[in-house]
């Protein structure tokens, strides 16, 4: 069912916009603590296999080589009372930009009422974690050492290109937006990057590498695009640091300017810590 | 007359009336060969790809068999070179054509504001609205025999809906099978498949008995772009639409998601009655022109549609009725099956793994979508195709993948049109493999005896 992301007031004005919720119920026996296993082709298991690598992927995966999900390999629910659903996923995954075998997660996600699923993650890498590590070092470093701001706009462009140059860039994309992803996942609705709309560094002072995104999120099943203005702090060997606000693209338009769409749907958030 | 079309079209000439190419086809000659062995062919496709000789039938040298039409175009300063290279291992010739630039002078076309129409068109680009207009003309200039072009009805700003009729000559009623791309305005890939498929059927008819042996009974409907307005908007202005473009609540709000708007289950589930939604399923069912044009063509023909096909991105999954509804449709068996053996002859391709089942189990419930309509009107085969890729890229499908995704996606189609022609038309040679070729020959010669 579209999901009812916004605010309370305006979900208010949105329900009568919905035809009456016939499909929220799970498709399988609600009793507590009993482990119903999930088909690993169908949306439940998917999606939860999503959430779980935005989750890994904006925590612990690299600027250089983000995750995607290749096939879930097996699945299951659990209903914990008083507190929601709890999927454990076993799934493979491969490499984001260049779709190289990535090996394998497993993962329990917790979907709550008020806040985002709870991810528990473990990954067992196919790829070479060292090289990967120097990957983005050399990447932090070209980053740190631009005098002029780097700047790009569609990652990718109109016809799926993506310029050699900006495919790291577009990996930082992904890293910054599977936060806001994870964060946004609730067992009903899912959501993918699109794409990048435009990028702007911002050059600091301290050795952090800075940048301003917008970002267009495709969210599922409503089909909606989200604008999302995303301010990204990246120090080497910390976790990224997001702030973001996201609004659903009502015009068409994708440079996110002129959000005046009439919809309250605006959310805003950051992590933690200082910018 | 329609020589010098196919010519004009072949070389690409628009020549508006002051930028005059008056010598650039002089003296020029187009010869016709028939190759009678296998040594001939390999001479002439040696001779085409050293001398870069314009191939005008077959496409591609590869394509030049013994026994079969060949059309050249010689430049003038390699054409004695080439008659002589061919009186030298004996093939003969005839001069279809004397002198090029003079057949283009006779008939020089007013000036137009058409784009200039490139000498072959690329299926591994993504194409403009404009261009696929252009396209569809040609396809059906230069196959005439075997293609007509239709009126279906128009978009909510006025633009044709065409689609693009696929028949063998002759007296016999045939079945149907119907194939749309572009519903949705971002998904790019869909209408790039449609084009690749008419231009895999077209070059291969020839060559291929499979798609003869089903062209006898079964005629292919193919709608490139249904929902035109939307696609030129993801051209011009905002590359992911995704609905058309009609008006609402005094022009403030624009677009109804075409596959919530047909008439099955309307305004269920898995839509929004608010315009600014993606999934806004319009002010009532069929309430779209782009919808109502469908609607119309397949109700008339119903009876005669054995299977309707509709193409959509991303996700890479076959998928089958219901979405509005989990109850399942009465011969899903034979539909999970036959698209599980698409989806297998789609994987052995490049390994690509789809997905199968029933929407409503395997991505979300939704009303109003026109693979459920046509199900529920009764036409037993219906499907909803879900190209490359699974969400890194999405819509914005990069152009080199165009070709390996129609190259696979071919073959579960054409997997769908074989059971679908097998099952209707039983009997006859079943010609699945060269290896079995001979024997569905002799079995048929045996069966016509018997009968006869």
């Amino acid at each position: 069912m579209p999901g009812l992301r916004a605010a309370l007031p305006a979900a208010l004005l949105l329900l009568s916009s919905f035809p009456p919720a016939a499909a929220e119920r799970l498709p399988w026996p609600q009793v507590p603590g009993v482990m119903h296993p999930l088909n690993p082709s169908h949306r439940e298991a998917v999606w939860a296999a999503w959430t779980a690598l935005h989750y890994i992927n904006s925590h612990e995966a690299s600027p250089s080589r983000p995750l995607a999900l290749h096939k879930v390999v097996k699945a299951a629910a659990k209903m914990i009372p008083r507190l929601g659903w709890k999927y454990y996923v076993h799934c493979t995954t491969e490499g984001y930009i260049h779709g190289e075998n990535a090996g394998s997660c497993f993962a329990t996600v917790l979907y709550l009422k008020k806040s985002p699923p709870v991810v528990h993650g473990k990954c067992v890498h196919a790829q070479n974690k060292k090289q990967i590590q120097e990957e983005d070092h050399r990447f932090y470093e070209y980053l740190q050492h631009q005098k002029k701001p780097i700047t790009a706009n569609y990652i990718p462009d109109s016809n799926g290109n993506i310029a050699h140059d900006h495919l790291q860039l577009w990996g930082l994309a992904i890293v910054g937006s599977s936060y806001i992803m994870w964060k946004q996942s609730t067992e009903h609705t899912g959501y993918l990057l699109a794409q990048v709309s435009s990028v702007k560094q911002q050059i600091r002072k301290d050795n952090a590498v800075a940048f301003k995104f917008i970002v267009l999120l495709h969210e599922i099943p409503t089909q909606q695009m989200n604008v999302c203005h995303m301010y990204l702090v990246w120090t080497l060997g910390h976790p990224i640091r997001v702030k973001y606000s996201c609004a659903p693209d009502n015009h068409g338009l994708e440079d996110g300017s002129g959000q005046d769409s009439g919809s309250a749907a605006g959310t805003s958030h950051e992590t933690k810590g200082n910018f | 007359m329609l020589l010098f079309l196919g010519m004009a079209f072949s070389l690409g000439i628009l020549i508006p009336g002051k930028f005059s190419l008056k010598l650039q086809y002089d003296g020029d000659q187009v010869l016709h060969i028939v190759p009678e062995t296998l040594q001939q062919v390999q001479h002439l496709q040696h001779l085409c790809s050293t001398l870069l000789l314009d191939l005008w039938k077959p496409l591609l040298p590869e394509d030049i068999r013994a026994g079969e039409d060949l059309h050249i175009r010689v430049p003038a300063p390699l054409v004695q070179e080439v008659k002589d290279s061919l009186d030298q291992h004996t093939i003969s010739y005839k001069i279809l054509i004397h002198d090029v630039q003079e057949l283009v002078d006779q008939s020089t076309p007013e000036t137009s504001s058409q784009k200039q129409i490139p000498e072959s068109y690329s299926y591994t680009q993504y194409h403009p609205m404009e261009e696929i207009y252009t396209w569809m003309a040609q396809i059906q200039k230069n196959n005439s025999e075997l293609v007509t072009q239709h009126y279906l009805g128009e978009t909510v700003e006025n633009r044709t809906i065409y689609y693009l009729q696929i028949s063998q000559p002759s007296d016999k009623t045939k079945k149907i099978i119907w194939m749309d791309c572009g519903i949705h305005a971002r998904e790019w890939i869909s209408p790039a498949f449609c084009q690749w498929f008419v231009k895999e059927i077209l070059q291969n008819y020839e060559s291929d008995p499979k798609i003869r042996k089903f062209l006898q009974n079964i005629d292919l409907y193919i709608l490139p772009v249904l929902n035109i307005d939307g696609y030129i908007y993801s051209w011009e202005t905002a590359r992911l639409w995704r609905k058309n473009r009609s008006p609402h609540m005094n022009g403030t709000c624009y677009g109804t998601d075409l596959n919530r708007n047909f008439n099955s289950s309307w305004g269920t589930l898995g839509v929004s009655y608010n315009c600014s939604s993606e999934i806004f399923c319009g002010t009532g069912p069929e309430s779209e022109p782009e919808t109502r044009a469908v609607v119309q063509l397949i109700e008339r023909k119903k009876s005669d549609i054995l299977c309707y096909l509709t193409i959509h991105s991303y996700g890479q999954y076959i998928l089958t009725p219901y979405g509005s509804t989990t109850e399942p449709p009465s011969n899903n068996e034979e539909l999970m099956r036959v698209a599980q053996t698409a989806a297998a002859a789609l994987t052995e391709k490049y390994g690509t793994s789809y997905e199968v089942g029933p929407t409503s189990l395997i991505l979300y419930s939704n009303s109003g979508s026109s693979r459920d309509w046509a199900r529920m009107i009764g036409i037993p085969f219906s499907y909803t195709f879900e190209l490359r890729d699974k969400g890194t890229y999405g819509f914005v499908l990069p152009a080199d993948q165009i070709q390996p995704t129609c190259e696979e996606t071919m073959l579960a189609v054409t997997a769908i049109i074989d059971y679908v022609d097998q099952k209707y038309f039983p009997g006859g040679a079943t010609m699945l493999t060269s290896g079995s070729l001979g024997l569905s020959l002799c079995l048929t010669a045996v069966l016509t005896l018997i009968v006869t």
